[in-house]
């Protein structure tokens, strides 16, 4: 990961304020979309000043256009540099930065990387910065750097939270980072589960090693270059005892988690020829007074004569020998609890077996000048670590294909019956009638097909005509179809209890109702504007400029496409503005319901909702756009279905719904001590499939 | 569909729910503290229903169950994986494998991709070696079943193919003794070639080379993340012992373990 703002972009925080219901004039918007990519160059976007009421309230006003390029007033671009100075300098590491930022208008962040490269350590500081998020690339897409990731996440998203609370009370919605995958940003139905859950998660994770340790090291060690570096500085030892030497260790233990931990060394100065750097790694409490493989759990390969140490004074013939310029690697694989060394790029075979953890990357330096480099992984490696990650993977994944299934379920099944039934229940379960149906049917003409003997019967296979599961289904259809008037009226004639006995789902029922009455609203503007306003800007918005982020008309296509079939009933003689009214008299009545509910995570989601009626259009704004993300909808049936089945005595999930979730606990299970499980997950089962998407 | 049968099976399930239920009252009800740890943390997993449908979606839609596709599509409201007309292609071309009409299939498979049956030696090997299994079944059903078609049918077309690859003569060498020796008392390992399982198993094959061509993927989904959870369970007990897990780890198919072979879809 080599942005170096992961969080930089926080946006401003939206300014209306809902007590009075109706959202004030002022929300205006800046957000500085392009400021956290330092490979783009495209600008900030304004959003309109007005909201979606004002022409209501001040027709005169009305603004034909959304954007406002020209707008983005210095008051702005201001106010969103001290927010992201603020925020990028939390360790005082780039006093610097913060100096010459406002001098910049704020599209040039996207040269300020190369800019403070320039003039110092400004990058590294950046990079290396404790709380900034990195991924070494061997550990891409693996469940280590999952969890991490989340747990980073989390952690900012409750340092923001912090530092919110103490302001004043403000609607906002939570920025969503820029990291390489975006956030599993659901919209609000899954803000209120998936948060809490996570900052406990939090210290369970190893972090990576990121620096070295000035706290853990010996003698006349200077740590340099943002913790990266390490120089002898002190004066030359006395009567050059052979044995004695200055090491350090990494701030952090290798994650074992990860399965295969790697790191590399380069020699930067040294004076002669005849010092000795050692890399390795060893336990904590080791003595550092000797080079790292001396000592009794501790390993090293040493630069002055090739040779690998184990714990012992004498070493064994291992490599060539290393100095000024070279690049030393050290890797472990917690798997086979083998550790390598490589040098130059160039793997030098098994160095010693036998290793455990918990093991810090060390070096240890024996002669004054002595300097060196080391890369945890911020920047590429020069041996091909990603490789050999594969190369592991790819034997974890044919020993998975070579499994038998037999025992999954007694009698054993064949793997096509196995998979068949799980779907057939799944589809049953989840009350898709109308594909259990057609899934029964076709197994059963291909049996029927198989049979040697025409005249053997072949049994069938029984779909339930299940009254409940058509009724679940009809309830589902309703809301993914975005009428949740609907869904409540059939909930409540089929299962009267559910939504009195849960609560919460009634709540984000009714939430999505009020999201559906909105994009109503915006849709049936956007229509008519389109329509109406043929050649003015509008219909340029909609038609996509290059400047502005595709996915909000994409959505406005789907918007488009299944503006019949689902059902959204625009009544004719209904214009916006009745629409509008109709969802801000449905908010109102919500809000009156839960203003002064005691629940924090009531409130911020109500706060979230509304503050899609401050904007014109709001598929446009990328601060709300997800609210409006038709794969909330599928949330929340979910959720109720759920909650019926359970109402039923049922059991909430299907035996496939269970067998990923047991899946996924046993993988942990054989990740925990760096086994093979950290070398798969669900998820690269999931990425199989071409990206699906909702209609 | 909803005819009596179907209400006489309801009733059979809950009766042995009923009867799993009270066997197993202490783990069933909800929130005991009987629990055992893994299956609490089972329970905490979050399984995304994106992911699952996704999965029901791409199994559809690779193993080519073409209506159950297209109804799941729009109950689910996803996008269809492939357009109807190809997964009915395909169904079709296995449909008339499962049939054991081979030629009919090599035909379809032609049409859909001249190329396919060229470039994959074995797997046109495979189609014609089922060929020869029908025809000699079909020899032999009859009474005083004449053999002849069947050594024509082998000489024409198996013969100067095998010749070129080992496993190619073992397979044919099987296959011809199916004309030689008496069907009810054949080695088992011969035996074999005889049940819908050959069939099967060669229309699995056409698929999947369909779609290697087509989409670059062989398999569906669902499968690798059934033997992933098999893989996983199996290492879990052999590797690690401090990790306890229950003897059987249940998929709760509903308790009814095997398909009712009593019951007949109308």
């Amino acid at each position: 990961m080599s942005n170096p703002f992961p969080h930089g972009s926080a946006g401003l925080p939206l300014d209306a304020s809902f007590t009075g219901y109706i959202p004030s004039m002022r929300s205006s918007y800046a957000s500085i979309t392009s400021a956290t990519n330092p490979n783009s160059t495209s600008t900030s976007t304004s959003q309109p000043r007005a909201n979606r009421l004002s022409h209501l309230l001040n027709p005169a006003h009305e603004m034909n256009s959304d954007l406002y390029p020209g707008r983005l007033s210095s008051m702005f671009q201001n106010h969103a540099m001290e927010l992201e100075r603020g925020s990028s300098t939390p360790d005082g590491n780039m006093p610097s930065l913060g100096a010459r930022v406002p001098q910049l208008p704020p599209f040039s962040r996207a040269f300020q990387k190369y800019m403070n490269g320039g003039t110092g350590d400004g990058l590294w500081a950046s990079q290396y910065r404790p709380s900034a998020f990195f991924t070494p690339s061997y550990l891409k897409g693996s469940s280590y750097i999952q969890k991490l990731e989340e747990a980073h996440k989390a952690k900012q998203a409750q340092k923001e939270g912090q530092q919110q609370s103490g302001g004043t009370h403000v609607s906002q919605v939570i920025p969503g980072s820029t990291h390489t995958k975006p956030v599993s940003h659901h919209g609000m139905t899954y803000d209120l589960i998936e948060r809490a859950p996570l900052l406990e998660e939090d210290d369970s994770i190893a972090p990576l090693p990121t620096r070295w340790n000035k706290d853990d090291k010996h003698g006349g060690l200077e740590v340099m270059g943002d913790g990266q570096e390490v120089k002898y500085t002190g004066p030359k030892p006395v009567g050059e005892r052979e044995h004695e030497a200055c090491a350090i260790r990494a701030d952090h233990p290798m994650p074992a988690e990860a399965g295969i931990y790697y790191f590399e060394v380069t020699i930067l100065s040294r004076k002669r020829d005849d010092t000795t750097i050692s890399v390795g790694f060893s336990h904590r409490p080791v003595s550092l007074a000797r080079l790292p493989g001396w000592e009794t759990d501790s390993y090293g390969y040493h630069g002055d004569d090739g040779h690998v140490y184990a714990g012992h004074q004498s070493g064994k013939v291992y490599g060539p020998t290393f100095g000024v310029g070279d690049t030393v690697g050290c890797g472990v694989n917690f798997k086979n609890g083998t550790a390598f060394f490589t040098k130059n790029g160039i793997h030098l075979g098994t160095a010693c077996r036998d290793v455990k953890g918990p093991i810090y990357p060390a070096v240890g330096l024996k002669k004054q000048n002595e300097h060196i480099r080391v890369n945890f992984g911020h920047t590429p490696f020069n041996f091909d670590i990603d490789g050999l990650m594969q190369s592991e993977r790819n034997k974890v994944k044919q020993e998975i294909s070579g499994t038998s299934i037999d025992k999954l379920v007694s009698p054993p099944l064949s793997e096509t019956d196995l998979i068949q039934r799980l779907v057939l229940q799944f589809l049953q379960h989840d009350g898709y009638v109308e594909t259990a149906r057609a899934f029964a049917e076709e197994i059963h003409g291909e049996k029927q097909a198989l049979r040697i003997d025409p005249s053997t019967q072949v049994g069938g296979i029984n779909v339930k005509d299940d009254e409940d599961a058509t009724r679940r289904q009809r309830i589902r259809r309703a809301i993914l179809g975005g009428d949740v008037d609907q869904a409540l009226k059939y909930t409540n004639i089929y299962y009267p209890h559910v939504l009195e006995d849960n609560e919460q789902v009634h709540f984000r029922l009714r939430c999505c109702k009020f999201i559906e009455m909105v994009r109503k609203s915006a849709e049936f503007n956007n229509n008519n504007h389109s329509a109406t306003n043929g050649s003015n800007s509008v219909i340029k918005k909609s038609n996509g400029r290059p400047r502005m982020d595709d996915t909000p008309n994409e959505m406005d296509l789907d918007e488009n496409v299944l503006s019949n079939d689902d059902k959204m009933e625009t009544e004719e003689g209904m214009d916006a503005d009745a629409l509008l009214l109709d969802a801000v008299q449905y908010g109102k009545r919500l809000q009156a319901e839960f203003m002064s509910d005691p629940r924090k995570e009531i409130r911020k989601t109500l706060e979230d909702v509304f503050s899609l009626l401050a904007y014109q259009n709001p598929f446009h704004v990328k601060e709300v756009a997800h609210l409006l993300d038709k794969r909330n909808r599928v949330a929340v049936a979910e959720e109720l279905n759920s909650a019926i089945l359970m109402s039923l005595g049922k059991s909430s999930r299907s035996a496939l719904e269970n067998l990923y979730g047991q899946t996924s606990v046993l993988l942990d299970y054989l990740r925990e001590d760096g086994g093979s499980g950290s070398f798969v997950t669900v998820q690269s089962v999931m990425d199989e499939i071409p990206k699906s998407q909702l209609f | 569909m909803s005819s009596p049968f179907v209400r006489e099976f309801e009733e059979q399930l809950r009766s042995t729910k009923d009867l799993l239920d009270r066997r197993m009252t202490s783990s069933t009800s909800t929130a005991t503290p009987m629990k055992h740890d893994f299956t609490r943390q089972v329970e905490e997993v979050q399984v995304p229903k994106d992911d699952i449908n996704a999965l029901i979606l791409d199994y559809l839609t690779m193993a080519g169950y073409s209506n159950a596709a297209k109804k799941f599509s729009k109950e689910a409201r996803l996008k269809p994986q492939q357009d109807h007309a190809s997964i009915v292609a395909r169904q079709q071309i296995q449909h008339s494998i499962h049939q054991g009409d081979v030629q009919t299939a090599i035909e379809a498979l032609n049409d859909l991709d001249p190329e396919i049956l060229d470039m994959d030696e074995s797997l046109h090997f495979a189609l014609l070696r089922l060929q020869l299994v029908e025809l000699i079944r079909t020899c032999h059903a009859a009474p005083g079943g004449d053999i002849q078609p069947a050594l024509d049918f082998a000489t024409e077309h198996l013969g100067p193919r095998a010749p070129t690859n080992e496993k190619f003569m073992r397979d044919l060498e099987e296959t011809m003794s199916l004309l030689v020796f008496k069907h009810d008392t054949l080695d088992p390992s011969i035996a074999v070639l005889l049940k819908p399982d050959l069939r099967r198993d060669v229309a699995d094959k056409v698929n999947k080379a369909i779609l290697d061509r087509q989409v670059w993927r062989r398999d569906a989904a669902i499968r690798d993340l059934v033997q992933m959870r098999a893989w996983s369970e199996d290492t879990v007990r052999k590797e690690t012992t401090k990790k306890d897990i229950p003897a059987r780890i249940d998929l709760s198919l509903d308790g009814d373990d095997h398909l009712p072979e009593d019951v007949v879809m109308t």
